[in-house]
Parts: C-alpha cells; sequence; structure tokens
C-alpha cells in the first residue's frame, strides 16, 4: 500500500523512479516557477471545518481551537506564527492524525481523520506523513541509517529495497556518508537532517514541522530551511510549519498566523 | 516491527540498571536450576537406580528393608514362586547368578571425615555369595572384591573418603570389636547403591547376633512381564506375609520423600525469589518507560502500533532477564562438580547426591527465566504501549 502511493504520487509528478536523489535535476528546472505553482491553489490536502478541541484540566475547561477552518493546498509550504499557548501545536497535532478535534472534521491527504480509530491513524501517518520535530527526535541507539529506515519497517519493502530508500534519502540530505553514526556523534543541524531523511523515506505527501529549528544555530537552521524548500519545490511535498521565528516563517510560501484559537 | 536491536542497545545504554535487575534474575534463576539439578542427581541416585527385571521383597507392613525381616526358611519358598528365574550356574569364568538373594541391611554409625567430629549413618549390606554377580551393573573400580565369608567389604564410589575408616584400606566397627575390613571401591551406574558398603551376609549377621533371617529378599524375574504374576502369587500368600515391589520402584519411592523435600525447598525459595525479581523486572522496565515515553510517542507518530510497542517491551524485558538467566545458568554449571550428602529420610542412612546438569535442565531454566521478563514486563508494556503520540511532539 505505501509502495503504491510512493509510486502514485511519483507517477503524478511525472517523476522518474528510483527516488529523491534523480530527482535533483528535473526540478531544478521548474525551480523558477516551483513556488507559483504550488500557491495556485490546487487541490486543497488539509481541510479542516469547524475545528474546536479543548482539554479538560480538573473541572477547567481549556478551549485551545475554537471552530477553526483551514484549507492548505497541495504542494504549499505553509508556516504558522502565534503567542505562545495559542493552540499551534495543537492545531498541527490535528492535521497530522496525532491527535483528534473535540468536534469538527479534519480531511487530510483524502482522508477523514475524524472517522479513523487509533490503529487506522497510525497506518495513515505512516503513509501520508513526514514528521520533524524540535528536538529532533531520533532513537539514541540507533545509527543514523537505521533511524531513517524506520518508518519503511511498516511497509512490505525488501531489505534491499529499504537499504536503497535509506542511501537516497540520506544522500538528499547530504548525509551518505554518516549513515553509521549515532545521533550523538552528529551535530544538532546534522541530526535535524537525519530526521528529515527519516520524514521523507516514505515519500509521504505531507510534512509537518513543529518548530524545526527552534534548537538549532542560525547557521544550522538555514541549512534545514533551506532543505524544506527543497523539499517543497524539488519534490511538491506540502510542508506545515509551526513556528516562532520571522526568518524561517519568510521561508515558506504562505504565513499563517494564529491568535486565540482561531486563524487570522 | 521495531527492530530488536533497538531493545538490545537500550538495555545496554543502561549498564547499571540492566546489571542488578539481571543480577538479581540470575540469583534466582541460579537457586531454580540447582534445585533442578539436584533432582536430576536424585533421580538419577535413585530413579535410575534399581531394575525393572527384580522384585525386592519386604515383610507386610514394611516400607523399607531397613525395618523388614524375613525368616531364613521362607527365603528358599520364594524359589518356587512364578516368574522366578532359576539359578544360573558359572562356566568358564562366568560368575553363577542366584535367582533368589536374601540380605541383610543395617545402619552404622560413622564419624564425617571432614574433622567436623559430626556422625551419619551409612548403610551397610550383607550379601550372600553371588550377591554381586546379581547386580551386573555393580564393578569394583579400585582394589579388589572382598574375600568370600571373610570380614572384607566394598565400599560404594560416592560415599569412599567422606567417613573414617570407610575406604580402602582402613576398617571400621561394625559393632564393638567386630571391625569390617575395607578392600575396595564399587561403582554401580550412579545409583543409591554407590552410598552403601557391601560385606558378606553370614559375617555381617553372626556380627549382628541375627542369624535367623534376612532383612529383605531380592527376585531374579524371568522377564519384566513376569512381575505380577509373581507379586500376586507372593501376596495371595498370607502364609509368607511379604509383599514385592519392582526394585526400580522401590529406589524411586525411597526417594520420593528425601527428592521431595529438597527439590522442592530449592524450587520454593527460587519462586520467592522469583517474585522479587519479577518486581525488579518491573521497577526496571517502568523506568525505562517513563525515560523514554518521548522516543516512545516518536515511534508512534511514525505509525508504529500500539501492539508493536506492547511486543517490543515485552521482547526488551524477556531479553534482560535472558541475560540474568544466561548467566545464572552458566554459574549454576559450576555445581555439576560438587557433591552433597544429604539424609535419606527412608533409610536415615547417609546419600551422596550430585547436580546432575541436563539439557532439559538449562531449557526450563532459561524458559523461568524468559517467564520471569514476562510477567515482570507485562504491566510496564501496557503502560509503553498506552503512550500517547502526542508525547513526541513534547520538548
Ligand atoms: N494535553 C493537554 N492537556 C491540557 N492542556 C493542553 C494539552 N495540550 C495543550 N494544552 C494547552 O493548550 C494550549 C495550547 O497549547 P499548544 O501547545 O498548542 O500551544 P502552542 O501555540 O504550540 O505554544 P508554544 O508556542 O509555546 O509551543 C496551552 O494552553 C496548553 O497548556
Ligand atoms: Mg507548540
Amino acid at each position: 500500500m505505501t509502495t503504491g502511493s510512493i509510486e502514485a504520487g511519483e507517477a503524478k509528478e511525472a517523476k522518474s523512479e528510483g527516488g529523491a536523489a534523480s530527482k535533483a535535476g528535473a526540478a531544478a528546472k521548474e525551480k523558477g516557477d516551483g513556488k507559483g505553482k504550488a500557491d495556485a491553489g490546487g487541490p486543497s490536502i488539509v481541510t479542516l471545518r469547524k475545528i474546536s478541541r479543548s482539554f479538560q484540566r480538573g473541572r477547567e475547561t481549556i478551549q485551545v481551537l475554537d471552530g477553526l477552518d483551514l484549507e492548505v493546498p497541495a504542494g504549499s509550504f505553509e508556516a504558522l506564527m502565534g503567542p505562545s499557548g495559542s493552540g499551534k501545536s495543537t492545531l498541527l497535532n490535528i492535521i497530522a492524525g496525532l491527535d483528534r478535534p473535540t468536534t469538527g472534521d479534519a480531511e487530510v491527504a483524502g482522508s477523514n481523520l475524524s472517522r479513523m480509530s487509533d490503529g487506522e491513524l497510525a497506518k495513515w501517518r505512516s503513509q501520508n506523513i513526514g514528521f520533524i520535530f524540535q528536538s529532533f527526535n531520533l532513537i539514541p541507539v540507533l545509527t543514523a541509517a537505521q533511524n531513517v529506515e524506520l518508518p519503511l519497517l511498516l511497509t512490505h519493502l525488501s531489505s534491499d529495497e529499504r537499504k536503497k530508500r535509506v542511501a537516497t534519502a540520506l544522500r538528499v540530505v547530504g548525509l551518505e556518508d554518516r549513515m553509521e553514526h549515532y545521533p550523538r556523534q552528529l551535530s544538532g543541524g546534522q541530526e535535524q537532517r537525519v530526521a528529515i531523511a527519516r520524514a521523507i523515506v516514505n515519500d509521504p505527501k505531507i510534512i509537518v514541522a513543529d518548530e524545526p529549528t527552534g534548537d538549532l544555530d542560525r547557521k544550522s537552521a538555514d541549512d534545514v530551511l533551506t532543505l524544506m524548500e527543497r523539499l517543497n519545490k524539488e519534490f511538491h511535498k506540502t510542508i506545515f510549519m509551526v513556528t516562532h521565528d520571522p526568518a524561517a516563517a519568510e521561508r515558506a510560501s504562505v504565513q499563517r498566523r494564529l491568535d486565540k484559537g482561531a486563524l487570522q | 516491527m521495531i527492530p530488536v536491536q533497538y531493545n538490545i542497545r537500550s538495555l545496554m545504554v543502561r549498564k547499571v540498571t540492566t546489571a542488578a535487575t539481571a543480577g538479581g534474575i540470575a540469583l534466582v534463576v541460579f537457586v531454580f536450576a540447582a534445585a533442578l539439578m539436584l533432582g536430576e542427581g536424585i533421580n538419577r541416585a535413585f530413579g535410575s537406580s534399581g531394575r525393572q527385571d527384580v522384585a525386592v521383597v519386604l515383610r507386610n507392613g514394611s516400607d523399607s528393608e531397613l525395618s523388614s525381616g524375613i525368616n531364613n526358611d521362607l527365603v528358599n519358598l520364594l524359589k518356587g514362586q512364578p516368574g522366578v528365574s532359576p539359578d544360573r550356574a558359572g562356566e568358564g569364568g562366568v560368575p553363577a547368578v542366584p535367582g533368589v538373594i536374601g540380605e541383610v541391611v543395617v545402619v552404622v554409625s560413622a564419624e564425617i571425615d571432614d574433622g567436623s567430629g559430626g556422625t551419619t549413618n551409612v548403610l551397610i549390606r550383607g550379601m550372600p555369595a553371588g550377591g554381586m554377580a546379581f547386580r551386573p551393573e555393580a564393578k569394583i573400580v579400585s582394589g579388589r572384591a572382598p574375600a568370600p565369608g571373610s570380614n572384607e567389604v566394598v565400599v560404594g564410589k560416592s560415599i569412599t573418603g567422606r567417613f573414617k575408616g570407610i575406604s580402602p584400606g582402613q576398617s571400621f566397627d561394625l559393632r564393638r570389636n567386630r571391625p569390617l575390613q575395607v578392600v575396595g571401591v564399587f561403582e554401580a551406574n550412579g545409583s543409591a547403591y554407590e552410598s552403601e558398603v557391601w560385606g558378606d551376609l553370614d559375617v555381617i549377621r553372626t556380627s549382628l547376633g541375627r542369624s535367623a533371617g534376612v532383612s529383605s529378599v531380592r527376585v531374579r524375574l524371568a522377564s519384566n512381564g513376569q512381575f505380577s504374576a509373581f507379586k500376586s502369587a507372593v501376596e495371595a500368600d498370607k502364609q509368607l506375609g511379604m509383599k514385592a515391589t519392582r526394585e526400580s520402584d522401590y529406589f524411586r519411592k525411597q526417594s520420593e520423600q528425601t527428592s521431595g523435600f529438597l527439590v522442592g525447598l530449592g524450587i520454593g525459595v527460587a519462586i520467592l525469589f522469583s517474585l522479587a525479581a519479577m518486581i525488579g523486572a518491573a521497577i526496571t522496565m517502568n523506568g525505562a518507560v517513563a525515560n523514554r515515553s518521548k522516543e516512545i510517542g516518536t515511534l508512534r507518530a511514525l505509525g508504529f502500533s500500539r501492539l508493536s510497542i506492547l511486543i517490543s517491551f515485552v521482547l526488551e524485558a524477556i531479553a534482560l532477564a535472558l541475560i540474568g538467566g544466561v548467566i545464572g545458568t552458566a554459574l549454576v554449571m559450576l555445581l555439576a562438580s560438587v557433591e552433597v550428602s544429604v539424609l535419606n529420610f527412608q533409610t536415615f542412612s547417609q546419600v551422596v547426591l550430585s547436580f546432575r546438569p541436563t539439557a532439559a535442565v538449562v531449557v526450563t531454566a532459561l524458559v523461568f527465566s524468559g517467564v520471569m521478563g514476562l510477567v515482570g514486563g507485562l504491566f510496564p508494556a501496557i503502560r509503553a504501549s498506552r503512550v500517547s503520540p502526542v508525547e513526541a511532539m513534547r520538548a
């Protein structure tokens, strides 16, 4: 199934098979109009209708999101900003299928998440979402290659095929020579790039990133943002990024603001 | 599936807690495996002792040769019973093998030769000519066989050298001024016989002043299958007042109390300890789950199911317990060369037992440790499986 979705994704983009690295040349040509295309109101890949999310803390109910609507067109690179506690992560978690809205409908990558069981959601995430976390979230006892391979263990790919894809993904992030390194042997920026390789290895449609540069110095942050731009433009990933960093938001094609549970 | 390497390396990273928990499990497995090995040793000493085609005849109401007594004239009556093999004459170096032998069995108090000054009982068996030939499994391994009609005796392999006076070249008193001279050592296939001293029936009987009878009678059957015919004939004859048991059953019954007590004690202690070890494993795994909730959340976010998280942590607990299991099992093998001398409750004589390592012991001990890991790790693993994928997002 996952294999199918990867192939479907690549076919749609009229890409040669063999993955990310081989696309570099072809994609470079599109660079000029890539951004325009992505923004140009394609079919939406994320549709949120009247989403509310509240948390119960003792007797108190905290209403974080309240009747929020959102459409994200396929192929766009969106940045979400807003004050701390405004519900940015809560919103991202709902889009990524990690959390469910209290009320409202979330349709993401063609599936209505509100109707899916926990198990179905997990499977759906493995096929449709790539995650980039603020603190990288690599498994410290696994090597870079093994970390990147994790999402592929949920597919029926052969070990050889998995190895090939891991190598390709690490080549895209420029760390093919660090395959056997453990996370503690890498710099923060390198760790985040391994995490990005892990996020794309399954060829998901959407990449979500919650403060991807929050733990990085300026230089590493810029590298990571450049890489994310490339994923958007070359590989046509829809990216939904939460950030506090105006410079990061600047790289996105769409900037949104969340305040007091509503999009501005 | 989450690769098992993930769990193994996670255990290796937490060296100290892993070592402490595995150490506790190793201790339990050691005790458990030691009890099993002792059980195997007892089985070998008693269970494998005795022949299927030999019947032990005791006086009605006696459970052991020591408490039994049978009149001399009745011994001969047994020769005519159904199923009994006739005496076989010796020819060309092959010794004569009697079909029926009556023997005297007594215990003497002997001083343990370890400087402690303690004493214990040793079982002495007086046998007629052909008594050794009656037991083809018995062989002289050093010294020589006793001369018939003399006060010479041979000592079983497992007790030789353990008691003052009871080793080749030495002598000990059966009764005051009635010395027995040890001239050799015999072995008998690891059976309980190896904890006995064998001498001449008449000499021993005379020394004890009870020439009128024997303790027990052994009967060689024409075949294994003849036992029931023999038993019913003997037991139907009220005049005889005897009962017959297969020799193998006789030894097994004798061992039951001793082995039941020792093995039961060992396993009881191991199971008690195992509760503590399982709680230890549970605490360790619970800590691991708490420390790794973000890692678990990440795996869940990537799409691993609750079930695969559950399996992963159960496997980690089992691997942790198996580390202990392997260490405990390896250490317990050191006991293989250790022999313990215990009191046989049936005969109140000393029996020497060894810890016998067998494949079954190793497998059982490892399975036991695995089960400890499974039980101890189950609840922490369930907890792990309930970690929300949102945990991945927490800073
Ligand atoms: N599981 C939860 N239980 C209770 N309250 C929660 C939970 N998750 C989030 N909240 C609350 O919801 C509100 C929004 O949280 P959220 O993490 O979405 O904010 P944010 O915009 O991402 O903030 P930041 O910029 O600091 O990351 C906060 O008040 C937070 O305390
Ligand atoms: Mg947040």
